[in-house]
């Protein structure tokens, strides 16, 4: 009972229906394989449980930078030749940091499955013979400029930038960017990238996945000829606490004049850490408030009052894990309406969460919105490899991934409101307001 | 420890295959339907003969003021209503314009793609179009675009497509317009627009797991009382290289990258060198490993990165590499870019490139459709291009076999270092004198 689904709803016992097996090497590196044999791909996915929290004071950025430098050859790849060969055998990769930790991806055509763990392994195991203070200073040139496309250069580019430090204390493992201050990463040395891959970098702290057009038999034979040889590390140092005791109980305000379009605001409240059932609350709230044309945002600010820009209207939570996750809301200013008004009409939405009940209609779009998002994630074997990545490396255990999209299907407008009441009150907000430059 | 020494070889690989393609007629429209076993989402994409071409001069931006209107409400029901049924089914209208078509796309979960169909169409063929949405619709608009212009790269794309295209009426000018032409964008233009465009039947495609979608709901979902006869394809526009290269500076005061969008014009996608075209762009711009990602970002530190392709539609083509780099390298980066184009120009490809090039793109047909949207899209390809259901098998193969010579003699004829337009957005007082090396220097009033 308390499950709001329409007539036309598909059952959802589980989202994720397809087959996991797991196996755990004797260095500790746990793999787990989903075979799906639909399309002749095959995606290898690592989870290193290592991000931005771990970095110390002077080190913001390294864990990115590093993410770089796995790409520019191990002990037996040549430099460059990692790429050449995910691509010359018609393979997709990339690999993303974020402040809990760093995945590096594959989907490649089934046949070259071996090649991608060989791949993988020789940069788990082999990575500081080959590493160059000569690729060092170049991949610091690329992740400078990439800081520059990414958040200099852009209007509003560097929100996220200055959102973290008014959310998170100071000595917070969220209180930096990922990206790292330009200072920092002038300063890093090539020693102290040997010694953070020597720490972090090690069988027993990555899970390895590989999901579509393999056996788990064939996976796990694999698994131990190429990886079975790297050494555990013991003593991994892990991450300062993230933990904090409730929401902020000081309303913080920034206000940045910089060269941007219009008046533009971002409110945000710390709320749970990702996989709790107060963070499942908040996804089925920040999809209700500010997920579609249906969502209070929409049909209160863009629409009704008309007083922000219809494409540029939203909510959204950043799925953390590690400590309180935040949930951001934003809104565009449309010509001629100060931000004042936008600000008032914002934080009336965002008390009306509050004041005044979910309905059941509300709650179903916003169910029927993130089930289509939870599969539309799941229909790639990309998707499917992260996901598992993720629960295993987060919650101990790939099968817990079925639980999260049958959690969103349970969550009540009673838990939405009280996910409300205990997060987005004023005294806890953080308010972001970018202003134009006054033209001479 | 030891790690194993030697690169593994290839296992056997399966045979390639498109997915299974089906069709149902009904209303003077058709049904594409591609099966994908075990896809819980399914996609649907309304594809019509409405692009961007057809608008009228000056009111640029028609298309796109009408596609943002469609979920303003339609006859049967009001925006907010609209809304609250679409996304009630966990769908959302994605309405969009290109040079060739114009798309209404919704995702849903399989059993539920039957309704946001129905709605989808509603929208396309019955909006209700009132003056005072539109008015408002287009105002936004005009406030969204200026938004999208505030950052680095559309004012040098419409700096570049104006000179490419200068001759050619509409295609001179942006996609969705500029904030001026969709100013001036009147409710009778977006009225007549959905009127003499959106009505004839057109194609619904629709790429899912078929065993739970019926085509003929779906085909009378998306048909019914729909009239007109799909129109006559319009000649492509032919190529017009200039002799000599040229600069156009776009001023950004204070940037701290230049964006370099730099091209010329090239064939349309019907040309028969499309294949040994696309490998030589791989070998140059296309893979991580290409020639300038490899000079200006991996050896040279310049930029975080950049590509170098053709785009090619039904009527016209332009090849253009694009990138954003520092300012205080941007004289060398444009220099060592011209370098590497003049050079497959002038000597190809090597058999080591092409390699990575054709598993690279024969793959990435597998690797990079699995997921409905994708197949969708795969789909409209078929249909804009009039290709046959096996052209992605025969794509592939031909990816596969090209030559060296092919594909050289391809750089040779399809790229043109010296008639290129280099178009620089960045800051003018910082980069200004060192742009006159490269040709003539213009600035941009965009």
């Amino acid at each position: 009972m308390g499950r709001v689904t329409s007539p036309t709803a598909p059952v959802t016992e589980t989202g994720y229906p397809w087959p996991i097996e797991t196996t755990r090497l004797a260095n500790g590196l746990r793999v787990v394989v989903s075979e799906d044999r639909t399309v002749p791909v095959v995606c290898v996915n690592l989870w290193y449980d290592v991000g931005s929290r771990h970095e110390p004071p002077g080190q913001t950025g390294f864990a990115h930078l590093f993410e770089h430098l796995m790409f520019e050859g191990s002990q037996h790849v040549r430099k460059t030749e990692h790429m050449r060969l995910v691509q010359g055998n018609g393979g997709s990769l990339n690999a993303t940091t974020n402040p809990d930790r760093t995945n590096y991806f594959e989907s490649m055509p089934s046949e070259h499955l071996e090649l991608a763990l060989w791949l993988e392994a020789d940069r788990m195991g082999g990575l500081v013979p080959a590493l160059t203070q000569e690729t060092l200073d170049n991949q610091r040139e690329v992740v400078k400029n990439e800081r520059r496309q990414r958040y200099d250069n852009v209007p509003y580019g560097d929100a996220w930038l200055r959102l973290l430090p008014l959310l998170y204390p100071e000595g917070h493992p969220y209180h930096h960017a990922t990206i790292g201050s330009m200072e920092d990463l002038n300063a890093a040395g090539l020693d102290t990238f040997k010694a953070f891959h020597q720490q972090y970098y090690a069988p027993n702290n990555c899970v390895l996945t590989v999901a579509g057009d393999a056996s788990p038999a064939e996976v796990f034979a694999l698994a131990e000829k190429y990886f079975g040889a790297i050494e555990e590390v013991p003593g991994i140092p892990t991450a300062p606490a993230g933990h904090l005791a409730g929401p902020a109980t000081e309303p913080v305000r920034e206000t940045v004049t910089a060269a941007v379009p219009a008046p533009r605001i971002y409110l945000s409240h710390r709320t749970y850490p990702f996989g709790t059932a107060g963070y499942d609350a908040v996804t089925v709230l920040a999809t209700v408030l500010g997920s579609g044309r249906g969502s209070r945002l929409y049909q209160r600010l863009a629409d009704g009052k008309r007083i922000a820009q219809p494409d540029y209207i939203g909510s959204y939570g950043v799925d953390l894990a590690h400590g309180p996750a935040p949930l951001i809301i934003t809104a565009t200013a449309k010509d001629g309406v100060d931000v004042e008004t936008l600000e008032d009409g914002l934080a009336e939405v965002v008390q009306s969460l509050i004041d005044e009940p979910v309905t059941g209609d509300e709650l179903d779009r916003a169910k029927a919105l993130l089930t289509t998002s939870w599969w539309r994630q799941v229909s790639t074997v990309g998707g499917r490899a992260d996901t598992l990545g993720r629960y295993t490396t987060q919650f101990g255990d790939p099968a817990t991934a079925g639980s999260r999209l049958p959690a969103w299907l349970a969550v009540t407008a009673d838990d939405v409101t009280e996910a409300a009441v205990r997060t987005l009150q004023k005294e806890s907000r953080v308010t972001l307001t970018y202003l134009p430059e006054t033209k001479a | 420890m030891s790690l194993i020494t030697t690169r593994p070889e290839a296992g056997t690989a399966r045979p390639y295959a498109f997915p299974a393609v089906r069709r149902v007629t009904a209303h003077g429209g058709t049904v594409i339907a591609a099966h994908l076993p075990g896809q819980f989402l399914a996609s649907a994409v309304l594809l019509l003969d409405a692009s961007a071409a057809r608008e009228p001069a000056g009111r640029e931006g028609t298309a796109t003021v009408l596609a943002k209107s469609l979920e303003e409400g339609t006859r049967k029901r009001d925006s907010t209503a609209y809304a609250l049924a679409l996304e009630g089914l966990g769908a959302e209208l994605s309405p969009s314009v290109d040079w060739d078509t114009f798309r209404v796309g919704v995702s849903a979960p399989a059993p539920r793609l039957a309704g946001a169909v129905r709605l989808a169409a509603e929208a396309a063929r019955t909006p209700k179009l009132d003056p005072a949405d539109v008015e408002r619709v287009r105002d936004d608009e005009v406030t969204a675009l200026r938004m999208d212009w505030a950052q680095p790269g559309p004012r040098a794309d419409a700096a570049l497509r104006a000179d490419l295209f200068a001759a050619d009426g509409r295609y001179g000018r942006p996609l969705h317009g500029d904030p001026a032409s969709v100013a001036a964008v009147t409710v009778d233009d977006v009225a007549a627009f959905h009127e003499r465009w959106m009505l004839r039947p057109g194609v619904l495609l629709v790429a899912g797991d078929l065993d739970g979608l019926d085509l003929a709901e779906l085909a009378e979902a998306a048909f019914a009382d729909t009239t007109g006869q799909a129109l006559d394809l319009e000649a492509p526009l032919g190529l017009a290289v200039p002799a000599a290269p040229h600069v156009i500076l776009v001023d950004r005061p204070g940037s701290v990258q230049s964006t370099l969008r730099i091209g010329h014009r090239a064939p349309e996608r019907v040309t028969p060198d499309y294949v040994p075209m696309t490998l030589a762009a791989t070998v140059l711009g296309g893979a991580f490993t290409s020639r300038l990602n490899h000079l200006i970002r991996e050896v040279k530190g310049y930029t975080y990165g950049i590509r170098g392709s053709y785009a090619m539609t039904r009527r016209a083509g332009r090849f253009e590499v694009a990138a954003g780099v520092q300012t205080a390298v941007t004289g060398p980066a444009i220099r060592d870019t011209l370098g590497e184009i003049r050079r497959t120009q002038q000597d190809g490809v090597t058999e080591e490139e092409l390699a990575v090039a054709r598993s690279w793109r024969a793959g990435q047909l597998s690797v990079e459709m699995q997921t409905p949207g994708a197949i969708t899209g795969a789909l409209a390809t078929l249909v804009v291009h009039e290709l046959p259901d096996d052209y992605y098998e025969t794509l592939r193969r031909e990816y596969l076999e090209a030559t060296v010579e092919q594909v050289s003699a391809a750089a040779g004829r399809h790229l043109a270092v010296d008639g290129l337009t280099l178009v620089v957005e960045g800051d003018g007082a910082a980069i200004r004198d060192e742009l006159a090396e490269f040709g003539a220097l213009t600035e941009a009033t965009v």
